[in-house]
């Protein structure tokens, strides 16, 4: 089957969703009140303290990837660009809850790993993804885009982890 | 459907912008299942059992949502007769890269969905999607030699 062989829409990403770039593009950069407000303007108390609340789910994924590179130098090396994307989604996650606290300490907590750091750990990034999943289904908008987004990342990289 | 249990926008117009996001999935998917024929055609028999499986889950998720859409007493949007291939699939790298291509396609239109939907059980249904989309696409970036195989953000736009 060539591609001269077939017609109709073209397979690009552009022509797939052309609507969605421009509906989620403040959301992309960081901003949540994306759809000309209609939607992210309303945010119950409840919604923005479940937010912030993955804020916290985050950090501790972040910590957690610390934890596992400093229990297994070979590991550390290994997983240092899915560690990067745990800080970028934990970035994005505060600028979608800028009222979040920070429960971070300047200093790297000091956490168990048990023998296995790699098991240890895919059930860390695991269980971010069970958390963010179900936070996002009692968000709305553009929250609700940016917590399913980031579950998937984290399976995909549980995945990588295997 | 539309439990609007987060409190977003209730009514006619909450639903009506889910609705098309739906039938933006649905058309997303009906790319998806053609695309994965022709992902699993150039690939061995060990990738094609991969594309087989992706293609079975794409058309379960196409089903499912025409069925969705139908209830609701909508006209499902068809697939097309063929679409347009991005680039020649001539290599098992080719095909993984389509794949690649394929699954990003689908994760867009199921964040868009996120972004539309106005209840619990249609976000559900989009974030499990989500998330066995983007496990098949660190496994089909690997396979077209894609780096990094993971993406923080899978179908958000890019910022």
């Amino acid at each position: 089957m060539s591609p001269s062989s077939t017609s109709g829409p073209s397979l690009s990403r552009r022509s797939l969703l052309a609507s969605s770039a421009a509906g989620l593009a403040l959301l992309a950069a960081g901003c949540t009140s994306s759809s000309g407000g209609r939607r992210d303007a309303v945010v119950t108390g409840r919604q923005a303290d479940a937010l912030a609340g993955q804020v916290t789910v985050q950090e501790a994924l972040v910590s957690a990837y610390a934890a596992a590179g400093a229990a297994s130098p070979a590991l550390g090396t290994e997983i240092t660009g899915l560690a990067s994307q745990a800080q970028q989604q934990l970035d994005r996650l505060k600028g979608a809850a800028p009222g979040a606290p920070s429960s971070r300490s300047s200093a790297a907590p000091v956490v168990a790993t048990g023998p296995d750091p790699r098991a240890w750990l895919r059930a860390q990034v695991a269980a971010a993804a069970d958390s963010h999943a179900a936070a996002c289904l009692e968000q709305s908008g553009a929250r609700a885009a940016l917590l399913g987004s980031i579950a998937a990342g984290l399976r995909g990289q549980d995945g990588e982890l295997s | 459907m539309a439990d609007d249990s987060a409190g977003a926008t209730s009514g006619q117009a909450g639903l009506a912008a889910e609705n098309a996001a739906l039938q933006q999935v649905l058309a997303a998917e009906h790319v998806a299942v053609w695309g994965y024929g022709v992902v699993g055609a150039a690939l061995s028999a060990a990738g094609d059992r991969a594309a087989v499986a992706a293609e079975a889950a794409h058309r379960d998720l196409r089903d499912r949502l025409a069925e969705l859409l139908d209830s609701r007493t909508l006209d499902p949007v068809p697939a097309k007769a063929g679409y347009a291939l991005p680039f020649p699939v001539l290599s098992a790298r080719d095909a993984a890269a389509l794949a690649v291509r394929l699954e990003d396609g689908v994760a867009e239109a199921w964040v868009r969905l996120l972004d539309q939907a106005a209840g619990k059980t249609t976000r559900t249904l989009a974030v499990g999607a989500l998330g066995a989309g983007e496990s098949r696409a660190v496994a089909w970036r690997a396979a077209a030699g894609q780096t990094p195989v993971t993406s923080a953000f899978p179908g958000l736009p890019k910022a």
